[in-house]
């Protein structure tokens, strides 16, 4: 509610002052990256640069998605990055359940291992998950992407979505047990209900990892029909010439679904980088 | 744990606790007064004391079996997506790192078991050169965000009314697709157009080549990623100060403990769980850093910030190299897995066992 002070009472502190000079860190490359999205070619390689454009327009929007070949990056970005995070929450559910409160042997060492799993370097799985995939005949295609990604998304799914069942109440499960429902019954008609925060904030961070992926993607979709977007940016341009106001605006538009979920999604988002965090 | 699931004393005439199926352990006799609360229970055993503590266990077991079926039968499929996709590749490289491979058509043949793979590796200046940086820039970039995250997480506590919106601002960096970052950075960077140049410029009055030497570009490097990885590290430790009990850091100030104390005495060693696992996160994503220098420095000048990654890819992918490749990229996986579980030993942190502290 309304406080009763009025606003100007409020006093600037050194505290308002640090947290200015926090957000001007964080926000000036983001600016740099919107305002050079919408200066023409001259202007993006003027010296010195201009902070806003003198003649903004949206012409490199149009070059992003006409000229090359950005909507369809952005396409199979997307595919990949909600199938996967679709199949990772349909298995992380029933596994972070169970390893939160069926009674399980090895609990410990499982999910350290997925922790260890979760953040393993990709380097050493790009060979063999080539050659895998190109004995299956899906290098280029969506299903190797998409499954690759639901594995290596799995494991922190688990770990947000078991920290997550750790969380709520016990009763209602043990009164269904003691009912007689079962394991299965209970996580369809209890625990599901109750887990729409757990499972959002294991999405968001799927499909952010997936969105993001790119040593994989590069290795395993090489032809450009098949490029998912950090794929397509890192790769966009000539020889010669980087054409940075492409970059950018197709940048632009690729943080805007990010920038939407963070904004909107805040807690979930905070409440799942910290599930492993500060529990652990 | 789940021990303590159906025990204790179910409301009065409540429905039997396992179903109709397996009633064998249920004592004849006893099924009127017998589940009803324990104390009853006790003041009044048939079979003495030994025998109500055996039929609680055999009962618990039970259950427990039926639920623990059910437990693996709910984690399989995810396990086992998660082993197919990681473990067996990671075997796969392993071998593919002990042997000659040769690619033709037909696929990779891997031929005897060598450590020549190993060998070359070791001799080889620019891995050596890899490793060197690999390690370094995950120590610097790891200490500076953690040093700059904490700092930025005690402003962030102390302002109250527009934090939300500056979560949700530090949060974008982290959120972003870290090729995105590294175009921008390397435009701000450019030598010729660069607005960080021409700052440089304005300041100091010389244009300096951010990314043209080696030195310089190993910083730049660093630079983009604190700033790319700091908030996230913020965003834990915030979140670790204000789960701190009140009353201990109050009462730290209560026994004459100035600001500066308190934090380093009571609040710092009270955040340590969070700050092990937010360190352990960026060690693991640090050392296995290949989009930033893929994108933004190519790996150069030179092999300047070729990462060890980077080198590894390179070296399977565009040399075409498999054997020595996965030598790389198999030791590369070996050193922090290895260097993870030195720094969870020296931290003493016990990580998937938080039943026993939270």
């Amino acid at each position: 509610m309304a406080s009763h002070e009025p606003r100007f009472r409020v006093r600037f502190t050194w505290v308002h002052g640090a947290a200015l000079l926090i957000a001007a860190f964080v926000a000036a490359p983001l600016y740099w990256m919107a305002v050079s999205s919408l200066k023409p070619q001259d202007e993006i390689g003027a010296n010195p640069p201009t902070v806003w454009p003198d003649h903004a327009t949206l012409a490199n929007y149009r070059d992003a998605f006409v000229e090359n070949n950005f909507g369809v990056y952005l396409l199979n970005s997307a595919v990949v990055s909600v199938t996967a995070t679709i199949l990772v929450l349909g298995l992380s559910t029933f596994a972070g359940y169970a390893l939160a409160r069926l009674p399980l042997r090895g609990k410990a060492p499982v999910m350290i291992s997925l922790l260890m799993i979760s953040l393993f370097p990709t380097i050493a799985l790009a060979a063999p998950l080539f050659l895998l995939m190109r004995d299956l005949g899906w290098l280029n295609s969506y299903q190797g992407l998409i499954i690759v990604y639901a594995a290596l998304n799995v494991p922190f799914a688990v770990w947000i979505l078991r920290n997550f069942f750790l969380g709520i109440p016990k009763e209602m499960e043990e009164v269904a047990w003691v009912d007689g429902a079962s394991p299965l019954r209970t996580v369809l008609t209890i625990i599901i209900p109750q887990a729409a925060p757990g499972v959002f904030t294991a999405a968001i961070f799927t499909f952010t990892a997936c969105w993001t992926e790119f040593l994989i993607a590069l290795t395993l979709n090489t032809a450009d029909r098949f490029r998912t977007m950090p794929v397509g940016l890192a790769l966009f341009g000539s020889q010669f010439t980087v054409p940075y106001g492409t970059i950018f605006a197709a940048a632009t538009v690729s943080v805007l679904p990010i920038a939407l979920l963070v904004l909107v999604f805040r807690r979930a988002v905070v409440s799942g980088l910290t599930s492993g965090a500060v529990k652990g | 744990m789940s021990d303590d699931l159906p025990e204790g004393a179910p409301p009065a005439g409540g429905p039997p606790p396992d179903d109709a199926g397996t009633p064998s352990y249920v004592p004849r006799g006893d099924t009127a007064g017998g589940v009803r609360g324990s104390t009853a229970a006790t003041a009044a055993p048939p079979g003495g004391e030994g025998g109500r503590l055996r039929r609680a266990g055999r009962h618990q077991s039970l259950l427990e079996r039926r639920f623990a079926r059910m437990g693996w039968f709910f984690a399989a499929p995810a396990l086992v997506v998660v082993l197919a996709v990681t473990l067996f590749p990671i075997g796969f490289s392993v071998a593919m790192s002990l042997s000659d491979v040769t690619v033709s058509s037909n696929g990779f043949h891997l031929s005897g078991v060598t450590t020549d793979n190993y060998t070359l590796l070791l001799g080889s200046a620019r891995w050596q050169h890899a490793l060197a940086f690999t390690v370094l820039y995950t120590v610097g970039t790891v200490v500076a965000e953690l040093v700059l995250g904490t700092l930025i997480a005690l402003v962030l506590e102390r302002l109250s009314g527009s934090r939300g919106w500056m979560m949700a601002l530090l949060l974008l960096p982290w959120a972003m697709i870290t090729v995105v970052s590294a175009q921008l950075w390397a435009y701000m960077y450019n030598g010729v157009y660069g607005v960080l140049t021409a700052v440089s410029e304005g300041l100091t009055g010389e244009a300096r080549q951010f990314l043209g030497t080696p030195g310089p570009a190993i910083l730049s490097m660093a630079a983009a990623d604190v700033w790319k990885t700091t908030p996230f590290v913020a965003i834990i430790v915030l979140a670790g100060l204000m789960m701190l009990p009140k009353d201990v850091v109050e009462a730290a100030k209560v026994d004459g403990a100035g600001a500066w104390t308190a934090f380093w005495r009571v609040r710092l060693p009270l955040l340590r769980p969070a700050l092990v696992i937010a360190v352990l996160f960026r060690i693991l994503q640090a050392f296995g850093i290949f989009d930033l220098p893929f994108v933004l420095t190519g790996g150069g000048p030179g092999n300047a910030t070729e990462s060890l990654a980077l080198l590894g890819w390179q070296v399977m992918f565009t040399n075409l190299d498999f054997g020595p490749g996965a030598a790389v990229a198999a030791s590369t996986a070996g050193l922090v897995l290895v260097g993870c579980l030195l720094f969870l030993r020296a931290f003493k942190a016990r990580v998937g066992d938080e039943e026993s502290t939270a």
